[in-house]
């Protein structure tokens, strides 16, 4: 019944909000331009609005001064009047509570779509006067609470979900404190160029990947191969046959290849336009997939993609590589 | 409906000891005045919930709370019987804190907790108003403050730090509340009508006299009004502090004293000899009785009336401190006349009851002649035979006179009183019991004289023809020193003894008084600011014709000023220290390069960029870049600085 009753009111009010919204940010915007890498709070630009709690303790002070009227009751007018005096100060002492700080953007990690992109945010306390409770947030998603010590400065992670697979920029982001009371929200609007990578979410039920292939052309991998025998393994079809070992053969009836130190002997290549699917997103999300494990066993593994070529080798930096090239194609904007 | 999770996880554990601290202190003085089982209720309530949070455990379910709710609702109404006015009020408040606490799983909850307790301090605000109620409502602020610092504070901030800043709020906050109290408006009379605690018995006299149900004088130290004269004290025995008049008797009780306006409005005083000008500031009594010196001849409070039987009264009762000027005579006559009618009136007894008084007044009269003559001999009577003054009387039967004049003896004012003019009214003589204050203490040290509730005293008046009503005390006759010292000379050795100490104590007599001095000036400087007291001060500030707009005004701007003050002051506390003295000199030779240096740029670079451009000669730039790159990076930067300052101060 209740939802019924209050979907309508609440859409309504929520679709006025938006508005408003959309307009304040526009205006604030506007009214600040776009901030550096580092940003000093300006007690121009950090705003100031009682919370529920505040109106609630104005009411209250609001009955108390009418009580203390009615019953000409000096020492409640002490009473109300102490009241309505911290009120103010603590008025100031939230908005002081935010000027001078220092934001500085420290950077983000790379994500797979879906999961949180962080954005750390460093924020630097230089005056002489702890600050508390400090947080930033950004729509629904909110960093921990924090304190800042005079001189101190600390790392706010900003947690922010990601869908899909580009660049995440964060336009802006806020800052704000309910120090000391809670009466008091005051907050800041920052428009830093806050950017980030998002990869494309590894594919849950990807297809084995295509079989490895010896690749020929690789003389310098192979020449350094041969040099340090390290086992035998069983033969898989490809290998090459001067890795064969004959003897083992010969005495066994089982084939088995040589293995050498430093040589992948299983580099792959994987290729987007090799795979049968029509979904773009969809097969570059089974290629990450496949980036991912093979980079997890440290495998050679090679990526080929419309316009982009790289070639098979394992480590951070071809990882790094391969996953930009597939949260990038075409223009990163699946 | 979906069950409210009732786990409790231990993060309130930092919060919770001071808001219960808070609730505490804001209950404590509510405790003498609630019933003990709501201070019990609200303990093991505290005890209770600081228990389930220390140990993690489930907080009671809803039926168990919605139980004890029950009971405890039940209960103040069954104690209170109405529910309005600060005893219920108070005692409400309590209960719901400790029901509240009871369901308090999240920090949000503690803010009610915490609106209760303000509202508790305040409630005990509106039932006394001691001196020290001002520093205990400091220190309760303060608590509350503290307690909801605490409630909202990170890991980092330590009790001790948000204790300094509550303090530092609350000092911030002082001159605002001075100046908000000082020039806020006050109103001339209340919006609605106030319930005051009607669960605190009236301090003041009763409307009714029995003696002999109860021994019932106060022995009250309590203040009932204080007496600041222009010239000298009156001697005590000529301080009569006229209050009610009763002119009904039933046998046990005098009653009749409802006040009421004369039916014939002018009264037919005649004041001789000096007259005597006082300021009177009384204590609240929830009665409409006016107290002035016998006999009153101008006032100046409002709506005061003197009514029939020359006793002033206020059209509404007194439910807060009151001054008022007074101009008295003590040398006076009542010259009424007074008509058959109204003499029946006042020679009204029961038909039956106390017959052996009756039968010795008549004996009496026969013997004596006259009216004045038989008035003398009662009085010798009271003062030859075999009475005794005392406080702790034995209790009357039936026939309380009889009783009293047979075979008790001992009694106190009414006793004497209510005999006397039970005695008159059997012979015929119109007569009618006076309640009032007699005497007072004089304090040195304000120069003023306190009347206590220990001062109540009764008394009587006779009607005698061409004398018109003549006042006539029986307990001066049994006991003079009542009358000559008060009771403290005549019972007990006043508010020393009350303190179980003598009289000799030199030293704690002048500890009371000096006690009793401050709160004469507390009760005249802040507790009777009203309209009259504003008005006269503003106009000292200079404020022609003082009015609510002009006085808000006024209000508004020093408000203002102050804020803008505070705002300083933070700003101050809160700024940031300025960039290094390198910054500032290298910020001084960029503004000379005409150049602006970009985000992330080096000295180096932008060195290079000037160099580029050729508006400086190189060795000035080169100069200036090593003096900065020193100053900031190298090990002795004071030299470095030096260096840089004359190469910034070099480039032309």
């Amino acid at each position: 019944m209740s939802s019924i009753l209050w979907q309508y009111p609440s859409r309504l009010i929520g679709g006025v909000r938006d508005q408003a919204t959309l307009r304040v940010r526009r205006w604030a915007l506007k009214r600040q331009g776009t901030d550096s890498g580092t940003t000093r709070l300006r007690p121009g630009r950090v705003y100031i609005l009682p919370t529920g709690v505040g109106l609630l303790f104005g009411l209250m002070a609001f009955a108390m001064l009418l009580g203390s009227m009615n019953y000409n009751n000096n020492l409640s007018f002490v009473l109300t009047f102490l009241l309505i005096g911290v009120g103010f100060v603590a008025m100031h002492q939230c908005q002081r509570n935010l000027v001078g700080l220092e934001l500085t953007f420290a950077g983000t990690e790379p994500v797979f779509a879906g999961q949180s992109m962080r954005f750390r945010i460093a924020i630097t306390n230089q005056s002489k006067s702890a600050r508390y409770g400090i947080r930033i947030y950004h729509d629904k998603s909110e960093s921990d609470v924090q304190d800042l010590q005079p001189g101190e400065s600390k790392v706010f992670i900003l947690p922010v979900p990601t869908l899909r697979r580009g660049w995440v920029q964060l336009d802006r982001f806020g800052i704000r404190t309910l120090f000391p009371f809670e009466l008091f929200r005051s907050w800041a609007w920052l428009h830093m160029d806050l950017r980030g990578l998002v990869y494309p979410q590894p594919s849950e039920d990807a297809p084995q990947p295509p079989p490895s292939r010896v690749a020929h052309g690789h003389r310098q991998h192979d020449a350094r191969g041969e040099e340090d025998f390290a086992g035998l393994r069983k033969y898989h079809a490809g290998d090459s046959p001067r890795h064969v070992a004959w003897k083992a053969y010969a005495r066994s009836g089982q084939l088995l290849s040589k293995q050498f130190a430093g040589a992948d002997t299983s580099s792959q290549w994987f290729d987007l336009a090799e795979l049968p699917i029509p979904d773009l997103e969809e097969r570059l999300s089974i290629l990450t997939r496949w980036v991912v494990s093979a980079d997890q066993t440290r495998e050679d593994y090679g990526l080929r993609i419309p316009g982009e070529e790289f070639p098979p080798a394992h480590g951070d930096a071809q990882r790094r590589q391969c996953l930009e090239a597939l949260a990038l194609f075409d223009g990163g904007d699946p | 409906m979906r069950a409210e999770p009732r786990g409790t996880d231990g993060s309130l554990l930092a919060s919770l000891p001071w808001t219960l601290g808070a609730l505490a202190v804001s209950l404590a003085p509510h405790v003498p005045y609630l019933p003990v089982w709501i201070t019990v209720a609200f303990l093991s309530c505290a005890v209770w919930r600081y228990a389930i949070e220390k140990r993690r455990r489930l907080l009671p379910s809803p039926w168990v709370r919605g139980g004890l709710a029950l009971v405890c609702f039940l209960g103040v109404f069954g104690t209170y019987s109405a529910i309005s006015g600060v005893g219920p009020g108070s005692a409400l408040l309590a209960i719901m804190a400790a029901l509240k606490l009871l369901e308090t799983r999240r920090r949000r909850d503690l803010f009610v907790l915490l609106f209760i307790s303000i509202f508790l301090v305040m409630s005990s605000l509106l039932r006394e108003q001691y001196l020290w109620s001002l520093p205990y409502l400091i220190f309760a602020t303060l608590i509350i403050v503290t307690a909801w610092l605490r409630m909202s504070a990170g890991e980092s901030e330590t009790t001790r730090q948000s204790f300094r800043t509550g303090t530092r709020l609350l000092l911030y906050a002082a001159p605002l509340a001075i100046a908000m109290w000082i020039f806020f408006p006050r109103l001339a009379s209340p919006f609605w009508a106030v319930p005051i605690d009607t669960s605190r018995a009236t301090s003041g006299l009763s409307d009714t006299m029995s003696p002999g149900d109860i021994s019932s004088l106060s022995m009250s130290n309590e203040v009932a009004f204080r007496v600041k004269f222009e010239g000298d004290i009156p001697e005590s025995k000529d301080r009569y502090w006229r209050g009610l008049v009763m002119t009904r008797f039933n046998g046990r009780t005098w009653s009749g004293s409802e006040p009421r306006i004369a039916a014939r409005p002018e009264q037919q005083i005649s004041f001789k000899g000096d007259a005597i000008r006082y300021e009177v500031t009384l204590e609240p009594t929830m009665q409409q009785w006016i107290f002035a010196l016998e006999m009153p001849r101008e006032i100046s409070l409002r709506r005061t009336h003197m009514g029939p039987e020359q006793q002033l009264f206020h059209v509404i009762p007194i439910e807060q401190r009151i001054a008022y000027e007074v101009v008295s005579h003590t040398d006076f006559a009542v010259q009424a006349e007074l008509p058959r009618a109204f003499r029946g009136w006042y020679t009204n007894l029961p038909e039956s009851g106390n017959q052996r008084t009756v039968e010795l007044a008549r004996t009496m009269r026969e013997a004596a002649g006259s009216d004045p003559a038989y008035i003398n001999a009662v009085l010798a009577k009271f003062h030859d035979e075999e009475f005794f003054y005392t406080l702790q009387p034995p209790a009357l039967g039936s026939n309380p006179v009889d009783r009293f004049l047979f075979e008790t003896r001992q009694g106190f004012c009414e006793h004497y009183a209510s005999a006397f003019a039970f005695m008159m009214r059997s012979a015929g003589i119109p007569s009618r019991v006076v309640l009032g204050y007699q005497g007072g203490e004089v304090n040195p040290l304000g120069g003023h004289l306190i009347v206590r509730q220990s001062d109540a005293h009764a008394w009587t008046e006779v009607w005698l023809e061409r004398y018109g009503w003549y006042r006539l005390d029986p307990t001066a006759a049994v006991a003079p020193e009542r009358i000559d010292y008060g009771v403290q000379g005549a019972a007990l050795d006043g508010i020393a003894a009350s303190w179980g100490f003598t009289a000799s104590s030199q030293f704690l007599q002048q500890v009371t008084m000096t006690w009793d001095a401050m709160n004469a000036k507390w009760n005249d400087w802040i507790l009777g600011y009203g309209p009259d007291t504003q008005s006269s001060l503003m106009e000292w500030l200079g404020m022609e014709d003082p009015d609510w707009r002009k006085m808000l005004l006024t209000l508004v701007v020093i408000v203002i000023g102050l804020i803008l003050l505070i705002s300083a002051v933070m700003m101050l506390r809160y700024r940031v220290p300025p960039k290094d003295t390198a910054a500032i000199l290298y910020a001084r030779f960029v503004r000379k390069t005409k150049l602006k240096i970009s985000v992330g740029e080096t000295a180096q670079e932008f060195a290079e960029r000037v160099a580029n451009s050729k508006s400086l000669s190189e060795s000035d730039i080169d100069a200036v870049t090593d003096a900065y790159h020193d100053a900031r990076y190298g090990q002795d930067g004071d030299t470095a600085l030096s260096r840089l300052q004359s190469a910034v101060t070099a480039v032309k």
